[in-house]
């Protein structure tokens, strides 16, 4: 029987005292990219460092691949981001990274091969020989990213992969994600809810160390009700939202934030919606900045009406 | 194909050689013990054993040695190895103190330890690291043996033969003596935040360790085995033997270093990375 990719069974962390992760218990398959979310403390770190083998749970059972973290069957199947790691200030950054993938099985040709090939992904091709000391915070990250990425692993833990990274490095990481997927499962922790939105479709929320029942079936496709979020560049928000709601299938329209409107909606009367909205908004020679299907994933995740 | 254990024990230890021999911290560390061996070599144990070799019919029955302590030094048919056995014993425990601090904890703290552990494993980690220190400590310890060698041979070049087994014997030695201090040190840097800390545990345990069940021996004697948990409580008895008896007492050391090994590793595999 083939095992999933990850499965954990009630699992359970304290620190000192306080519970970090309370029963959580979740199976994921292979695929897609899967992120992880919560405010601050909910226990997303902690999660992930069970998962890479950093820590042993309190209590509860974790496998990767049928495997507990850490097992040597593991090494180049399941590689990780941590949140928080330096490389060894003693050596170059080439160096630490050939030393990676020796220790994943390469030669030593093929380690200074993958080490460049990896490096180069993240566009850092010219601190190849320089020592970590020497690197700006955002070529840390992606330095960090590059060993993550070493060999072909099957599953890679990404612990706030792009915190800290600028806008054009950020498209670069999301880039390597996309492109690995799903041939590599991706499992993302991160603050940002617009960057996962964009990568992931299955998404984890915790909260207090709880997984939330929201956690899966977030696909709006087979809903009786669907939304469609419109960013409008100008227009009177009470007037916006009494020329919505008077148009046909329209259920309900909200303002959660300025210029922002969610139009829930139903399909079986009104599947074109997303045309019927621009005619309105064009007759009313307002202007919109961006008009998607679905929530935004804060709204599904922290504001269900 | 995965590599195997010894495959990430070489790889690892082949890593801290090259921290110790490549990287320009470590190349510090080997310039000061060449400066301070060479100092040692030249002025107390060349003067040393200048004195012993031109005073050995003197010497006999002479009994101020052995009130010293340093009366197995007569017993040595080279001076030279016997003063080199009795610095060393004194000298490379203290030196493997130091050099042995950090073997995992400084990259534990900065999170460097992740990025291995995640595609090798903790064992191997740890024994690797163990394995390279004591790669390096019994290259410097063989480099000094060998610069007594060469000052035996500078001295009288027909002492080649017999000072070979001699050279062997010390070297051997040594490097047992000093493999329970390394594997103390492996067992408390998987435990503390630095090396620091580390010098200071093992400094205090060593002290404290000493004088409790020292003190509790004399009082209670059937207590005395209890020394044996001592590391290098043997090396005063060490240092009275010579020559190949040397290794009667080998091994205290090595059930010192697996029981040590043992904790070590008990250590490393709960600790949070």
């Amino acid at each position: 029987m083939k095992s999933p990719l990850v499965h954990c069974r009630d699992l359970t962390h304290v620190y000192s005292g306080k519970v970090a992760l309370s029963n959580v218990s979740f199976e994921l398959d292979a695929g897609e990219p899967i992120g992880l979310v919560g405010p601050n403390g909910a226990g997303k770190t902690t999660l992930l460092s069970i998962l890479s083998g950093f820590l042993r749970p309190t209590s509860g059972a974790v496998r990767l691949f049928g495997q507990p973290p850490g097992a040597t069957q593991l090494i180049g199947k399941v590689s990780a981001l941590p949140q928080v790691a330096r490389l060894d200030p003693g050596f170059t950054i080439i160096e630490q990274l050939v030393f990676y993938a020796r220790l994943q099985g390469f030669t030593t040709q093929q380690a200074a091969l993958e080490a460049g090939r990896v490096l180069e992904e993240v566009s850092l091709t010219d601190a190849t020989h320089e020592k970590p000391a020497a690197l700006s915070h955002g070529m840390t990250k992606r330095v960090a990213i590059a060993q993550a990425l070493i060999g072909k692993p099957a599953l890679i833990l990404l612990d706030e992969p792009t915190a800290g990274l600028d806008p054009v490095n950020v498209r670069t990481v999301r880039a390597i994600i996309a492109e690995r997927s799903p041939a590599t499962t991706f499992i993302i922790s991160s603050h940002d809810l617009a960057e996962l939105d964009r990568l992931c479709k299955y998404i984890l929320l915790l909260e207090n160390g709880m997984l939330q029942p929201q956690t899966s079936g977030l696909n709006e496709e087979q809903a009786a009700i669907r939304y469609i979020t419109l960013q409008m560049e100008t227009g009177p928000a009470r007037e916006v939202i009494a020329q919505l709601q008077a148009l046909e299938g329209v259920l309900q329209v909200t303002n959660p934030q300025k210029n922002e409107f969610i139009v829930a909606y139903d399909p079986d009367l009104q599947p074109q919606m997303d045309l019927q909205l621009m005619q309105c908004i064009t007759s009313h020679h307002w202007q919109y900045r961006q008009l998607s299907h679905g929530k935004t994933l804060e709204e599904k995740l922290f504001f269900k009406h | 194909m995965h590599p195997g254990f010894l495959d990430h024990l070489l790889l690892i230890s082949q890593f801290e050689l090259k921290r110790s021999f490549a990287t320009r911290s470590g190349l510090l560390s080997i310039v000061t013990f060449t400066v301070v061996w060479c100092v040692i070599l030249l002025y107390p144990l060349r003067l040393a054993a200048e004195l012993l070799v031109q005073e050995k019919g003197l010497m006999q029955g002479f009994s101020f040695l052995d009130v010293i302590g340093f009366g197995s030094l007569q017993k040595w048919p080279i001076p030279e190895f016997g003063l080199f056995w009795h610095f060393a014993l004194l000298i490379f425990p203290l030196l493997s103190i130091m050099l042995a601090a950090d073997q995992t904890c400084s990259d534990r703290e900065r999170g460097t330890l992740r990025f291995i552990v995640v595609r090798s494993s903790r064992d191997r980690v740890f024994f690797g690291r163990f394995a390279g220190v004591m790669v390096i400590q019994a290259l410097l310890i063989g480099a000094a043996a060998l610069s007594t060698l060469a000052l035996v041979l500078y001295r009288d070049a027909a002492l080649f033969s017999s000072a070979v087994p001699d050279l062997l014997v010390v070297t051997v030695n040594v490097i047992l003596a000093v493999l329970p201090f390394t594997a103390m040190m492996a067992a408390l840097s998987a435990k503390v935040k630095s090396a620091r800390q580390a010098t200071v545990w093992a400094i205090l345990i060593w002290t404290f360790l000493a004088a409790i069940i020292g003190g509790l021996a004399y009082y209670l004697p059937t207590l005395a085995f209890l020394t044996f948990l001592v590391p290098g409580y043997q090396l005063s008895n060490l240092a009275e033997l010579s020559g190949w008896h040397t290794l009667q007492l080998a091994y205290v050391p090595l059930l010192q270093s697996l029981i040590l090994l043992a904790v070590g590793r008990w250590t490393m595999a709960r600790r949070t990375l």
